[in-house]
């Protein structure tokens, strides 16, 4: 009842000092809306850095050896021996502990080039081909309703020993196309055909498209820049799904890299996913092995190239990467620690700039504090006289710095969050598409909220605690005789 | 309390206030005045006290200090049994609430707050375990406010009205928590002689009808004439009556500082045969 009738007292006076307050309560705002705009800001960019772009929940595990041997034109380091990640490595890696799961995977070895698009870019995009392949089994929740994500070719399944004619591709039905047998070897015409001949003979039977999986960070790429250069539309990931293209196996943009013969396959996209290759198509490993051993050799088909390690909790990170180097095996640079501790960096410096700000602000505050409570000595007489100790004074005073700081903050905080709003809709409006551009750039967790209520309301009691114990300490008798 | 009067030991009440050699200095630089210079005092319950002097002969620094505004003096100072200098801030500030009623001469209402507001404002730090709750504290404010005539303002802020208004308003606010002894510190100071007569014959009136014991420095010589006792402070020592040439004698046991009991509960007496 006392504290609440003490709370009553302290918002009359807060009510009566309104443009004092008002005025010594600007810098606050500022401060803490500087704060709550950048703390959020650094957020939002950190939740796209290192969620989309540098995901630290999953590291890439690669063999020691394969430190240039990425991609088609591998150099040819070496990737044999006793540091290549296979069936064995995988179970260790998998039984390190932090780590919630592993995805092996096998890169494509063999030069070969993509290209297709006309039907829904309206011109044919072509490039060399980089891809991997993964157990199917751990990427079904990417896959896009309605598609499948399965080795459609497997030569062990039954369904394979009897293909089905046909003529042209409507033969097939939905999903399906019209073409020679998987793995199919169509001879050169010359040393720049990409296309190659069917062998005479080769009965047409109706196959399934290789199903793909690709990140979204190539959506990104094109729509962030690609389609800029190329005057192509826009490409939205879900109207994406279910483009077919086409894949040469054997051919390479760089002639020299050429095969002998190659093999055409027919793609389509059938969902995103965090697991796949960052730049490149990501297929049913079971079709990686095929084409590996069709262009290598049988061992190719047991040798994976990296794995995603799943580690779900942050802390656990440097404990499995120690893990994972006992094992042989190293985690790829990925960037991401240089960029948390840069985004960290930045972090700090806004809020510094904002601690500065508000400091400051506090440093207002108690000269506004000092003033009022030498306008108020008599008041503070009076209430001293009909019975208020210097712990009551002083609850008093520095319950009106509460509550001007409570008020600040939560005005700095909405400002930020308008000034988020306008920032976002000046982004989406008139600032260029370019990679993992986001629809918001902040995040305001509850812990950015209530720390930013927190420091306004502690730097104000901060700033007040001097004026509050100056009329704690006033002698009443003094104050009301005017001695 | 047994007491020995002539020779034979009477049944007689504690004081309500009695003030043992109280000394008091302010120091302004290296300069140190002496202010009142051992002050020796009683004050029965239900009386009706003045004290007089001239303007900084630290009349208003007695006052004070029995109101327990301040425990920075010598002697000892004792009000219905509790020695105030050995009262905590806390202690001291709940002796204040709860026995002790201020009137001031510059009101010192609280301007942002409503009549009912300021007269409640002892409410606000009442640690008792009697404190009023909502309901009773509104009724006490209107009883207060009433015997004042001022329960039709009672929704009014203090701007709104005149100077003896606002020092009834103050009176009220002094009256809120039912204190024993009732201060006022040149209450009529700020108004003009009809409005303090009014306010002078208000403070008569609650010593009369409640008994509350009533204490006030003045510098009107009307409030002295019809207080029960007057008492004047001189060159920081007190003097029973309005002037030396009144007959009062300076209070005994000046000559060594000390009172006996006895002589101290005799005073009463002595100033009923001097000033009558």
């Amino acid at each position: 009842m006392r504290s609440s009738r003490i709370s009553r007292l302290v918002v009359a006076n807060i009510r009566r000092s309104r443009n004092h307050f008002m005025l010594a309560s600007i810098g606050i705002v500022v401060g803490i809306a500087t704060f709550s705009f950048f703390i959020a800001l650094a957020q939002g960019v950190r939740a796209v850095v290192l969620g989309k772009i540098f995901p630290l929940d999953q590291l890439e595990v690669v063999p020691k050896s394969l430190d240039v041997a990425v991609g088609p034109l591998a150099l040819g380091t070496s990737t044999f021996g006793g540091d290549v990640i296979d069936d064995a490595k995988v179970t260790q890696l998998a039984a390190i502990p932090g780590v919630a799961i592993v995805y092996p995977k096998m890169r494509l070895t063999v030069p070969s080039i993509v290209w297709g698009g006309e039907a829904l870019l309206g011109a044919n995009l072509r490039s060399e081909l980089v891809a991997d392949g993964i157990n199917p089994a751990l990427v079904q929740a990417d896959v896009g309703s309605g598609l499948e994500f399965r080795d459609f070719d497997d030569p062990s399944d039954p369904a394979n020993s009897a293909p089905e004619r046909c003529r042209t591709d409507a033969d097939c039905g939905e999903h399906r196309w019209c073409g020679p047998p998987a793995a199919t070897r169509r001879t050169r015409r010359n040393d720049g055909d990409d296309t190659g001949v069917i062998p005479r003979g080769t009965p047409m039977v109706c196959r399934h498209y290789v199903p793909i999986l690709v990140s979204e960070n190539i959506v990104e790429l094109y729509n962030g820049g690609l389609r800029r250069a190329h005057a192509l539309p826009k490409l939205v990931p879900d109207s994406v799904l279910g483009l077919t293209f086409n894949l040469v196996i054997g051919a390479s943009m760089v002639e020299a890299s050429n095969k002998g013969y190659l093999i055409e396959e027919k793609a389509m996209l059938v969902g995103f996913s965090r697991k796949a290759i960052s730049l490149g198509l990501t297929m049913p490993v079971g079709y990686i092995q095929r084409f590996n051993v069709d262009f290598g050799s049988p061992d190719d088909a047991q040798r994976y190239h990296s794995a995603i390690v799943m580690v779900p909790e942050k802390d656990d990170v440097a404990a499995v990467a120690k893990g994972v180097a006992d094992l042989g095996l190293e985690v790829a640079d990925t960037g991401a620690e240089q960029a948390a501790l840069l985004i960290a960096i930045f972090t700090l410096i806004f809020a510094l700039v904002s601690g500065v700000i508000v400091g400051i602000a506090a440093v207002n505050i108690m000269h506004v504090f000092f003033m009022l409570v030498y306008e108020r000595q008599h008041e503070i007489g009076i209430m001293r006289a009909v019975g208020a100790s210097r712990g009551d004074i002083l609850r008093i005073i520095l319950g009106e710095a509460a509550l001007l700081g409570a008020m600040a903050g939560v005005v700095g905080v909405a400002i930020a969050f308008g000034s988020s709003l306008v920032f976002d809709w000046i982004s989406a409006n008139y600032v260029p598409d370019f990679p993992y551009k986001p629809e918001t750039y902040f995040v305001f967790p509850w812990w950015l909220v209530a720390s930013a209520l927190g420091f306004a309301v502690g730097f104000c009691i901060l700033g007040a605690l001097l004026p509050a114990r100056r009329a704690a300490r006033m002698e009443p008798a003094a104050v009301l005789s005017g001695h | 309390m047994l007491c020995r009067m002539g020779g034979s030991l009477v049944w007689s009440a504690p004081p309500m206030i009695r003030v043992r050699g109280m000394r008091k200095s302010y120091r302004t630089g290296k300069l140190s005045t002496e202010v009142l210079r051992g002050i020796d005092l009683e004050i029965e319950t239900g009386e009706f006290v003045s004290i007089i002097g001239p303007s900084g002969s630290g009349k208003s620094t007695l006052l004070h200090a029995v109101g327990g505004l301040d425990n920075d003096y010598g002697g000892s100072i004792e009000v219905d049994g509790k020695d105030l200098r050995t009262l905590s801030d806390r202690q001291l500030s709940a002796y204040r609430n709860g026995n002790v009623g201020f009137v001031f001469q510059s009101f010192y209402l609280l301007p942002h707050l409503t009549l009912i507001e300021n007269v409640s404002l002892p409410a606000v730090f009442d640690r008792g375990d009697q404190a009023l709750a909502d309901g009773p504290l509104l009724d006490r404010a209107h009883e207060v406010l009433r015997l004042v005539d001022l329960e039709d303002r009672a929704q009014s802020k203090p701007t709104m009205l005149s100077g003896g208004q606002r020092q009834r308003v103050a009176i009220a606010r002094a009256l809120f928590n039912r204190p024993k002894l009732l201060l006022g510190d040149e209450p009529t100071g700020n108004l003009d002689s009809k409005l303090g007569a009014q306010v002078i014959e208000l403070f008569r009136k609650l010593n009369h009808d409640s008994g509350i014991t009533v204490l006030i420095v003045t510098h009107d010589p009307r409030v002295s004439q019809i207080t029960d006792r007057t008492l004047r402070v001189e060159d920081g020592r007190l003097f029973e009556g309005a002037s030396p040439a009144s007959g009062a004698t300076a209070p005994e046991g000046e000559a060594d500082g000390t009172s006996s009991p006895a002589e101290i509960a005799a005073k009463p007496v002595e100033l009923e045969e001097a000033g009558a």
